[in-house]
């Protein structure tokens, strides 16, 4: 039976053997491209980076599989969203009477929105969108100081020993925040149980029907009437209602206590009845100046005026005499 | 924190002060049918004010006791009333 290989015949062997590699160059129908020079910018400065990571998942100095991080993040990005919201303290509320209240509450921004889409304004459903959210304390601090404090964007250049990131969960945000001595006014709120409620847009009718519902004071805020809101008188949610303590708001980033959330919500009319009054006020401002403004011109037409007449008259009278005189010298 | 013998819980702090977690703790400490139970008062500073913070604790034999609770933390404030509650638990388990 002769080899399953057979041997190589002598003109592959001779190939085979050859130490010079066969056609190392390729022919191509087109002309080869000649490659430009490197530019300037690439001579001295070397190419970007090339990035190393997905857009979307930019590597995070806190390790991002935990759920404090995640917590951390999800405030951050609360507060930049957020332009109204309440802090409230719960004490001891149980499961049932938190959805007691939710329900309460979200019922009464529908009617909100309801009352605001028959009075003609265009529909928002806020309603859907304002939260009661219970709050872990110290990352709600700590995202408030990244919020406040760091600003990459106002900075004039990153830092060149850094890695370039800015976001919520980077080195530079922790170092930023971390080397702060500044203390927030809303810091000392910030400890115990708290729960917020957001609201997406600063809406002083839906923040009044809130605090109607949650913290109800009689002649600014009445709590809704046994016929208009039965289910508020439930004894589950009343027991809620009383263990929930209104403490501030920020509002716009500024921070506001019991009394000036209370001012807030009391705005007549919303946003809507606020830039009336503005554009009133600043009507009878221009009203105002022009009439000080005409005010100069005018006395000075009249000043200029009764001289004249006054002049006129004298003229007369002088012309008068002169042709008295003049008569008797004939 | 003993709170089966208090009768009346009432409380008056700033919440913009860092001295007011006392007091604030305290309210959070009473367990969730406290309002049943006792008659829990809350009066909120605004934020400008200077006053100091108090917790005052009545119980069921008539003792009041008014503590501050910027000195004392939220610990001390529970060892305040825990005192007086063992000598009010104490005297209930020899009367039954």
């Amino acid at each position: 039976m002769p080899p399953r290989i057979q041997p190589p015949s002598k003109a592959i062997a001779s190939i085979l053997r050859c130490r010079r590699p066969l056609r190392n160059q390729r022919q191509y129908a087109t002309a080869a491209a000649i490659t430009p020079a490197a530019s300037h910018e690439q001579m001295t400065g070397g190419s970007p980076a090339i990035s190393r990571f997905p857009a979307t998942q930019p590597p995070s100095y806190k390790p991002p599989e935990f759920r404090k991080s995640q917590l951390l993040r999800q405030y951050a990005s609360v507060l930049r969203s957020t332009p109204l919201m309440l802090i409230f303290q719960h004490n001891n509320l149980k499961s049932t009477e938190w959805i007691g209240i939710r329900r309460e509450l979200s019922l009464a921004l529908k009617k909100v929105d309801q009352a605001r889409v028959a009075a003609g304004f265009p529909p928002e459903n806020l309603a859907d969108a304002i939260k009661l959210q219970t709050i872990q304390t110290g990352i709600f601090s700590s995202a408030l100081r990244i919020v406040e404090y760091y600003k990459p964007e106002k900075q004039p250049q990153a830092d060149p020993n850094g890695d370039g990131l800015t976001h919520v969960l980077s080195k530079a945000a922790h170092e930023a925040v971390s080397a702060t001595k500044k203390v927030h006014p809303l810091a000392p709120l910030l400890s115990g149980p708290l729960v917020l409620l957001t609201f997406p847009t600063v809406s002083p009718q839906h923040l009044k029907a809130a605090l109607s519902i949650l913290a109800p004071s009689a002649p600014q805020f009445p709590p809704p009437t046994r016929r208009a809101s039965p289910g508020w008188h439930d004894p589950g949610v009343q027991a809620g209602i009383q263990k929930l303590l209104l403490l501030g708001a920020r509002v716009e980033g500024n921070v506001f206590d019991v009394e000036g959330t209370k001012w807030v919500g009391s705005i007549e009319g919303g946003l809507e009845g606020l830039r009336g009054q503005l554009v009133a006020m600043l009507q009878s401002i221009g009203a105002g100046v022009t009439n000080t403004l005409e005010s100069a011109g005018k006395n000075l037409y009249f000043t200029v005026e009764s001289r004249r007449t006054m002049l006129e008259d004298e003229a007369k009278g002088g012309s008068s005499e002169g042709s008295k005189k003049e008569s008797k010298a004939e | 924190m003993i709170t089966r013998f208090i009768t009346e819980v009432s409380t008056v702090f700033n919440p913009f002060s860092p001295k007011a977690k006392t007091a604030r703790l305290f309210l959070s400490f009473l367990p969730p049918d406290a309002r049943q139970t006792m008659k829990i008062t809350t009066k909120l500073l605004p934020r400008s004010s200077k006053e100091p913070s108090f917790v005052q604790v009545k119980f069921k034999d008539g003792k009041e006791i008014k503590l501050d609770a910027e000195k004392l933390g939220i610990k001390g404030v529970a060892e305040e009333v825990n005192r007086h509650s063992r000598i009010l638990s104490r005297a209930d388990e020899l009367a039954n």
